[in-house]
């Protein structure tokens, strides 16, 4: 009996140990931000360096969700920042504001043995969703034989760009092979010659990247808005961001670090 | 008399000392015990909770097939943000069975493969082998999974998707799945090479502790080795078999990044109708499958979602663990080192 009603105070004690470690609370401003999943790597990358470079001015907190999550939670002011990866729509409550502050180019790549010189909606269209399963049937390819595709899982937020832009309402082909990354479809592409896949720009070397709508896909077309495979990263704010918000939003457009890290993988501002 | 009871309360101190470091230890091994106890229930809850949603909302059909599990995840993921809007709709039999197919049939093979090999390692390998094999065996059960994974996607899946897969059998499927490598053989192929060390392992360990009388007396009625063996030593360790099977099982139901590499994580039920074909297929288990969305995880229903698939794989390990509890306790009466 004392036995057990030991151990039972030992462990209050380390519970109690555990629960009393107690969140101070600071006078500092708090940047909170939910949203996009593809926006929010960024996101906090940016977040991170602008700590370190204004010796923690400021706190951040980010969730991640849908760009339609943090659209709909900056409207209603549950946070300060909205991450979205897609364009304002007409149906998008009123009164908030989208600051763009980077854009992402996604090619279309195959295999090197394979290059296609060019790939417009139609056709791009009728690969992924399955309706064409053979290389014979796709004008300009050097390969024959049945199409391997390579698209992303269902939660990426290249997946979810790659349907809004080039696939629109036909459903990717529910047989193609599924990867977790970027880096995942890149290496597949690379083994494998009846390979297509769509991924970020940054991921395309040693892959055959085909033009889309005969503009070619690279960071300069993206940046000068010919390429239509690109996507734009917006910060939504309720209003004109005010305070800290508009403060890092603007270090996060001009400052060269912040232009730097988005350079990385993304089509920076400037 | 003064004396005598000087000399009683000399003898008893050390031994209440030693009684009072020992209560204190006790106190504290049990103290930190509890706390583990507390830690497993505590989780079990949680995630049954957060799981609770997913399973209200379809009820037993959660477990049926219907439909194409990938699109069901995708329109979970894109669920509107109000609450009362949120998306559920999944049926995960294609993901469950995966699950069971992948594991059972490595950890059959496994269990096999195992037993002769323990057999041959304890009882007929020249000492100069044993000597090599068991420390090889021992640091191949330790190595990663990931990289079981690479070796996987660089190597075994070309190999398959050029030797093996044709072009006519991948048109003769074209239009219902993509064969490109990656498929349910290279899944079982490396899990079964990932669970065979630890099998092996254990099974050794056991067979060394059969004692030599048991053996020998058999082999005084005259029977060869192999059938001494056979009917004296692996009945011995029935149990330790039981245990590795357990352990195993438990490895191979968890492993998730290595399959997502290589077994084209696709949420696609084979088909053993198609034949051949059928292995070269590409699946996706439930581990796997909540790796690949962790992206998505703060999406409220597509988390309460993954959360429905790590509520299975929790049940179903406790499940396994009974099962080879019960299993072991039905063997204690003839065997050795059953408890």
């Amino acid at each position: 009996m004392t036995r057990s009603k030991f151990s039972v105070v030992w462990l209050l004690a380390a519970l109690v140990a555990l629960v009393v470690v107690p969140a101070s609370a600071s006078a500092k401003p708090t940047i909170t931000l939910s949203g996009s999943t593809s926006v929010a790597p960024l996101a906090t990358l940016w977040a991170q360096k602008y700590v370190k470079a204004c010796k923690g001015c400021v706190k951040f907190k980010l969730l991640q969700g849908g760009s339609d999550v943090g659209i709909a939670d900056v409207s209603r002011g549950r946070v300060t920042i909205g991450m979205s990866s897609r364009d304002p729509k007409p149906s998008d409550a009123g009164g908030i504001v989208f600051n763009r502050v980077a854009k992402d180019a996604i090619c279309l790549a195959t295999n090197k043995a394979n290059p296609l010189s060019n790939l417009d909606q139609n056709a791009v269209q009728s690969i992924f969703s399955g309706s064409v399963r053979s290389w014979n049937q796709v004008p300009g390819a050097k390969q024959s034989g049945t199409i391997d595709l390579f698209v992303r899982t269902p939660a990426s937020g290249t997946q979810d760009a790659f349907q809004k832009i080039f696939m629109g309402d036909a459903k990717v082909f529910s047989g193609a092979s599924q990867k977790a990354s970027n880096g995942l479809v890149q290496q597949s592409i690379k083994r494998d010659k009846a390979g297509i896949g769509y991924l970020s720009e940054a991921f395309t070397k040693g892959l055959s990247v085909a033009s889309y709508k005969g503009v070619p896909c690279n960071l300069r077309n993206a940046k000068s808005g010919q390429y239509g495979g690109v996507r734009s990263f917006y910060f939504v704010t309720r209003g004109k961001a005010k305070g800290a918000a508009a403060k890092w939003i603007r270090w996060v457009r001009n400052n060269k670090a912040a232009l730097r890290i988005a350079a990385r993988e993304w089509v920076p501002f400037k | 008399m003064e004396a005598a009871s000087l000399n009683e309360v000399a003898l008893q101190e050390p031994s209440l000392e030693v009684d009072r470091t020992d209560r204190r230890v006790e106190l504290l091994l049990g103290a930190l015990a509890s706390t583990i106890l507390l830690l497993i229930a505590g989780m079990i809850i949680f995630v049954l909770v957060k799981a609770l949603p997913s399973f209200t909302h379809n009820g037993l059909a959660w477990f049926g097939a219907g439909g194409s599990v990938d699109e069901q995840l995708m329109d979970i993921f894109n669920s509107p943000a109000e609450p009362d809007q949120y998306v559920y709709h999944l049926r995960a039999w294609p993901l469950l069975y995966a699950t069971a197919l992948i594991t059972g049939v490595a950890v059959f093979i496994s269990v096999v493969f195992s037993v002769l090999a323990g057999i041959f390692i304890v009882e007929f390998a020249p000492v100069r082998l044993r000597k090599v094999i068991e420390p090889v065996v021992k640091l191949l059960a330790a190595v990663p999974s990931v990289i079981y994974g690479l070796i996987g996607i660089l190597v075994v899946v070309p190999f398959v998707a050029h030797h093996l897969i044709s072009e006519g059998r991948k048109e003769s499927v074209a239009y219902v799945i993509q064969l490109d490598g990656t498929s349910i053989l290279v899944g079982i192929f490396i899990l079964t090479v990932m669970i065979c060390p630890i099998m092996i392992a254990i099974i050794v360990d056991a067979l060394r502790s059969v004692p030599d009388k048991w053996v020998e007396g058999a082999a005084a009625l005259g029977v060869n080795r192999w059938r001494a063996m056979r009917t004296v030593s692996l009945r011995a360790i029935r149990p330790a078999i039981v245990a590795a099977l357990v352990l195993a099982t438990a490895r191979a139901l968890g492993e998730a990044i290595m399959l997502s590499m290589v077994a084209g994580s696709v949420g696609f039920a084979p088909n053993p109708l198609d034949g051949l074909t059928f292995f070269l297929e590409p699946a996706r288990p439930l581990a796997s499958t909540i790796v690949d969305n962790s992206e998505g995880l703060s999406v409220a229903p597509f988390g309460q979602t993954m959360y429905a698939f790590a509520a299975i794989l929790l049940v179903s390990s406790a499940f396994l663990s009974f099962a080879g509890w019960a299993a072991r306790k039905s063997f204690s009466r003839y065997t050795l080192g059953a408890r």
